[in-house]
């Protein structure tokens, strides 16, 4: 009968229900977006370094960590490289060759990292395919194909099909030079990448140096990011001769900025949420001192005062689970919306709108965290009538209803 | 790259006598490129770099071995005299008065300039492969410099390791000099221009002793070699080429 | 006029309770706003101000083209009174001189190409904290002859203290530069890009080597306030011709734009969600409160007060209920705010470990400036008087019979 009593109130006083109910859906979305910005934020930082080239986890010898020399190759390094690829956690592995040399035109030279990969594994592993402007992804020419960047062709003189050299010390110490003809540029975010490195097949490298078939570095690609420790461990237990690791290990720079977002995103969020919680006290509050009169008559008629809490309590047990699944839906509809768009943060930033590329924030919030929200919203929404509706029995019947508002 | 110019620098004192005579471009090149190849000599050469705002003469002796030797031992300016660079191979090493020591040069310093010049540590070590990294054919002849020249098209072939579209070179019909190269990148501009002049005989040969390498994009900006003395058919063998020996050279 | 003030403020504290709870909700959403932003570009200027005192500086002042040819004979000469210039623009803390160059640095048979740089060694320790990062021997002098080389490659060649390196490269106008120098001490860094190329000299004695007497590469310029970057750098800018170029750490450190930009911008997205919801838990106060009023409301028309005047005593009254909680508002962050900047919030864990890695304090930073109240002031007014409007059309549309009866 409560029940009934219950729902017969909310919808008599549709205002102050709909005040209530929005209040909770509007605390639970901006929850549920704040977190799921906070964590598109680091995807965006530091996802795209590891896409880009960093990838998850890498492999090297020690002797190649001191000196990156292209001699300091792994030990049966391609066929690591496909045991690694059956871990279940791992998505696929890429198995490069690393030499230091000069790219050089008629016109200038520099130093480059020539990294020979194998085009498809390394699609798998890393996006540079993604960040290509101009050619292709090592489809169009048949004879040694390079990948540069644009900032490199630019300093070369180079475009489109132009032949580039490279010369490099050959495993065997010999200085070697090769034509290569630029198949396609890309650029990234870092003009810097985009200046020292270029993308061969290994296999042209191979030939030209007349090697074997050995590789520097193997860099794997996790299914889920949240594997990194476990691989990590496992990795090392099973290759403990070799230096294996993280983009953590690999760019500190990164890791730190990653912990600060982190740090001070949870502050915003709790920031968010005390002014939520705050705003939902308030209304709850508000509506339960407007109704002050009407307990105070229903008291003095005969309710028995805990009858009237508990009606209190369903009144707002009700709006609050309203709130909470029409909160859940807006926020999983506007989160959907948006990581499939995403956000143009050029828009926020100046500094970011100088850059000349669209920086996109897409937006991401693990399942886990909408069961979390939601129950923390609509408890927050049930517990903030408690007091209010508490001190509101205590009343004497008649000063409540003296109490006009 | 300056493959041939460097080579026609460090090999020009390496004449052979022509024997024969050869209509066939290839054949032309392969005795242009003879005539300053295999075999010792001894030189003395200045050189002058210019630039816009400054520029440097440098002094030097040189020994060679062709073509995987050389030793050359700074005489002038005097804060870089009684340096040496050693060519073994494909390998270079510098002699630093200075700091009393020897030093190897690093891959990563390979193309780095040489004594400030125009010409990278690299270009010393370059074997001369014009005759066989490109294709040659003869498209006129010209009277250049008072001299008839065949003027011969180079095309690199697809593998080679060269960065030039093509060469344009002047080779004398009955000298076998080159009198002039100009070099082209793939779109047909030429990138530089190397010119030979003042030819007389020196070392018993004769030879153009004045040459001069031009960059086409930096207008005011030469290098230029003197040859002052030539001597061919040095007695000289390959343990001459020491590190201990570059301490030695005077 | 002065009735209907005094009706407003008198209406206020009728009913203490309500004007308490309504005002409370405008408090707290300045507090917190205030918070959030004040530790947004308080971080801000951390990040930057950390990535920039590890090398680059803020500003930095080059001869034309030294930036992309990176070669010593693009260096410009150094000039005192440039410098003293450039002291004295505002915002700018410190001007430091430097003679960059690479060349190969050789040790027994080991030869490594390093990145040789000329210091004043006391300015460039004031920048990024060089002295610190000293690990053994001694930090260099103005006059000094030897070298303080980088862990990294010091291992490398397998240096010590005391032992004398080979410095040799190409100097001012193709000069060689050749010596033997001393190591007096050596400098870790965390980046491995700097631990592992890193030379120092001070910038007379390589001047000296470099054959560039009185030439300097870069001028890098330290500011206090990283948002008034683009202000000092008009400002250096007009003290230099085309002969110069005058670049940001923006252009000197693409990379680190965007993970500092894109936190910006997170951040800024945070703040209009936070004012979204502190928007609406002062809107729903109002609504609360003024149905609350309907009958009181709806007593006062019949009795003859014309709406207008009822809606102009409502919206002074909610001007002044947003004043005072605004003001308390800011009144109460003041000094919360000023003992966050002068004891930020210290950070431990892994997060700490990190930061300490790179030699930055483990901290939340926070900003203390009249921006920042100013900004926040004003916009949880705005949003405040929006709210305002809520009772103004609520009493026009009401019926006051109907409201009598409620």
């Amino acid at each position: 009968m409560l029940l009934n009593l219950a729902w017969k109130n909310i919808w008599r006083n549709k205002k102050r229900s709909l005040i209530i109910i929005t209040a909770i859906t509007l605390g639970l979305w901006s929850g549920l977006f704040s977190v799921a910005v906070m964590i598109g934020s680091w995807d965006t930082t530091v996802n795209s370094t590891i896409d880009r080239n960093l990838s998850h986890i890498q492999i090297h010898t020690k002797e190649f960590k001191d000196e990156s020399l292209t001699s300091h190759y792994i030990p049966d390094g391609n066929k690591l490289a496909d045991e690694i690829s059956n871990l279940k956690e791992v998505k696929d592995v890429t198995a490069r060759v690393l030499i230091e040399g000069m790219a050089s035109s008629p016109n200038s030279s520099r130093g480059v990292n020539i990294i020979g990969v194998d085009p498809s594994r390394e699609k798998n592993v890393t996006t540079i395919a993604d960040y290509i402007t101009q050619g292709e992804y090592f489809n169009g020419i048949k004879r040694n194909p390079i990948l540069v960047g644009e900032k490199l062709a630019d300093k070369l003189g180079l475009k489109l099909r132009s032949k580039l050299v490279l010369s490099f010390q050959s495993i065997d110490t010999t200085l070697t030079y090769a034509a290569f003809r630029i198949v396609g540029i890309y650029k990234t975010e870092s003009s810097m990448f985009d200046g020292s490195n270029v993308f061969v097949r290994k296999s042209d490298l191979y030939k030209t140096m007349n090697s074997d078939p050995i590789v520097n570095e193997i860099a794997i690609r996790l299914n889920s990011s949240e594997d990194l420790d476990s691989t990590l461990t496992i990795l090392k237990e099973n290759y403990s001769s070799l230096v294996v690791e993280t983009w953590k290990d690999l760019a500190p720079e990164l890791e730190m900025m990653y912990e600060f977002l982190i740090i001070e995103m949870q502050i915003f969020l709790a920031i968010i949420m005390a002014a939520l919680l705050f705003g939902i006290t308030n209304t709850m509050l508000m509506s339960v001192l407007d109704r002050v009169r009407e307990f105070g008559v229903l008291i003095a008629v005969g309710m028995k005062r805990v009858r009237v809490f508990f009606l209190i309590m369903i009144e707002t047990i009700l709006l609050s689970l309203f709130g909470g699944i029409i909160g859940m839906v807006l926020g999983t509809f506007t989160i959907w919306y948006f990581s499939d768009k995403g956000i143009d943060l050029s828009l926020f930033s100046e500094g970011l709108s100088a850059w000349g590329m669209p920086t996109i924030l897409y937006p991401i919030l693990p399942l886990y965290f909408y069961g979390v929200l939601t129950i923390m919203i609509v408890v927050t929404g049930i517990l903030a009538a408690i007091y209010p509706s508490i001190k509101t029995i205590k009343l004497r019947p008649a000063d409540a209803i003296r109490t006009y508002g | 790259m300056k493959i041939s110019s460097i080579n026609i620098f460090i090999n020009v004192f390496f004449l052979l006598t022509v024997i024969g005579h050869s209509q066939d471009a290839k054949e032309i090149v392969r005795k242009s490129d003879e005539l300053i190849k295999s075999k010792s000599s001894y030189a003395e050469v200045t050189m002058t770099v210019v630039k816009t705002d400054w520029s440097r003469t440098i002094g030097m002796k040189m020994w060679a071995l062709e073509p995987d030797y050389a030793i050359i031992y700074i005489t002038e300016p005097a804060r870089d005299k009684g340096s040496v660079t050693l060519k073994r191979k494909k390998e270079v090493w510098n002699w630093i008065p200075a700091a009393q020591k020897v030093i190897k040069i690093p891959p990563s310093m390979m193309l780095q300039s040489w004594m400030g010049s125009d010409f990278t540590n690299d270009d010393l070590v370059k074997e001369s492969s014009v005759v066989n990294d490109y294709t040659h054919t003869i498209v006129g002849e010209e009277n250049f410099n008072g001299y008839d020249c065949y003027k011969i098209v180079s095309v690199p072939k697809p593998d080679a390791g060269v960065v030039w579209g093509k060469l344009l070179i002047w080779v004398a019909k009955n000298e076998y000099f080159q009198l002039k190269v100009e070099f082209f990148d793939e779109d047909d501009f030429i990138v530089k221009t190397y010119l030979g002049d003042d030819i007389k005989e020196m070392g018993g040969r004769i030879i153009p002793t004045y040459w001069e390498m031009i960059p086409m994009d930096k207008p005011g900006e030469k290098t230029v070699f003197i040859y002052n003395k030539i001597e061919f058919n040095f007695n000289v063998d390959e343990s001459f080429f020491s590190e201990r020996n570059m301490k030695r050279v005077r | 006029m002065k009735t209907y003030l005094q009706l407003a403020w008198r209406n206020l504290w009728r009913n203490k309770r309500r004007t308490l709870i309504a005002s409370a909700s405008i408090f707290f959403a300045v507090i917190f706003a205030l918070l959030m932003r004040s530790m947004q570009e308080g971080s801000y200027d951390y990040m930057v101000d950390a990535s920039v005192s590890m090398y680059t500086g803020y500003i930095q002042v080059h001869a034309k083209e030294y930036w992309d040819k990176r070669s010593i004979d693009k260096s410009m000469e150094l000039s005192l009174t440039r410098i003293d210039k450039i002291d004295s623009v505002k915002h700018v803390t410190l001007v430091t001189p430097r003679l960059e160059s690479f060349s190969l640095i050789s040790y027994g048979n080991v030869t490594k190409v390093a990145s040789i740089v000329g210091i004043h060694p006391e300015l460039e320790n004031k920048m990024t904290d060089l002295k610190n990062k000293l690990i053994s021997g001694k930090y260099l002098t103005e006059k000094a002859r030897g070298v303080m080389i980088a862990e990294g490659l010091a291992t490398l060649l397998k240096i010590e203290i005391g032992d004398s390196v080979v410095l040799y490269g190409q100097g001012y106008h193709g000069v060689t530069a050749a010596a033997q120098v001393e190591v007096e001490g050596i400098v870790k860094f965390t980046l491995p890009a700097l631990n592992k190329t890193m030379v120092y000299l001070s910038l007379d004695y390589s001047q000296w080597l470099y054959a560039a007497p009185n030439r300097v590469t870069t001028l890098s310029i330290m500011i206090d306030e990283a948002k008034k970057i683009n202000e000092v750098h008009a400002a250096v800018s007009n003290l230099f011709d085309e002969k110069y170029e005058v670049m940001m750490w923006s252009e000197l450190m693409p990379e680190l734009v965007q993970s500092i930009e894109v936190d910006n911008a997170g951040g800024i997205i945070m703040l209009g969600i936070l004012y979204v919801v502190i928007g609406f838990g002062i809107f729903g106060t109002v609504m609360m409160m003024t149905a609350e009023r309907t009958r009181e409301f709806g007593i006062l028309i019949s009795i003859g007060m014309k709406k207008w005047r009822l809606s102009y005593v409502s919206f002074l009254e909610s001007l002044f209920l947003s004043f005072i909680g605004v003001l308390a508002g800011i009144i109460v962050s003041i000094p919360i705010l000023y003992y966050l900047k002068q004891n930020p919030i210290p950070l431990t864990g892994e997060m700490a470990d990190v930061m300490l890695k790179f030699g930055l304090d483990p901290i939340i930073p926070f900003r203390f400036a009249a921006n920042i109240f100013v900004d926040q002031f004003l916009t949880v007014l705005v949003i405040a008087m929006i709210s305002a409007l809520y009772p103004l059309s609520y009493i026009r549309k009401l019926n006051p019979v109907k409201a009598m009866k409620k």
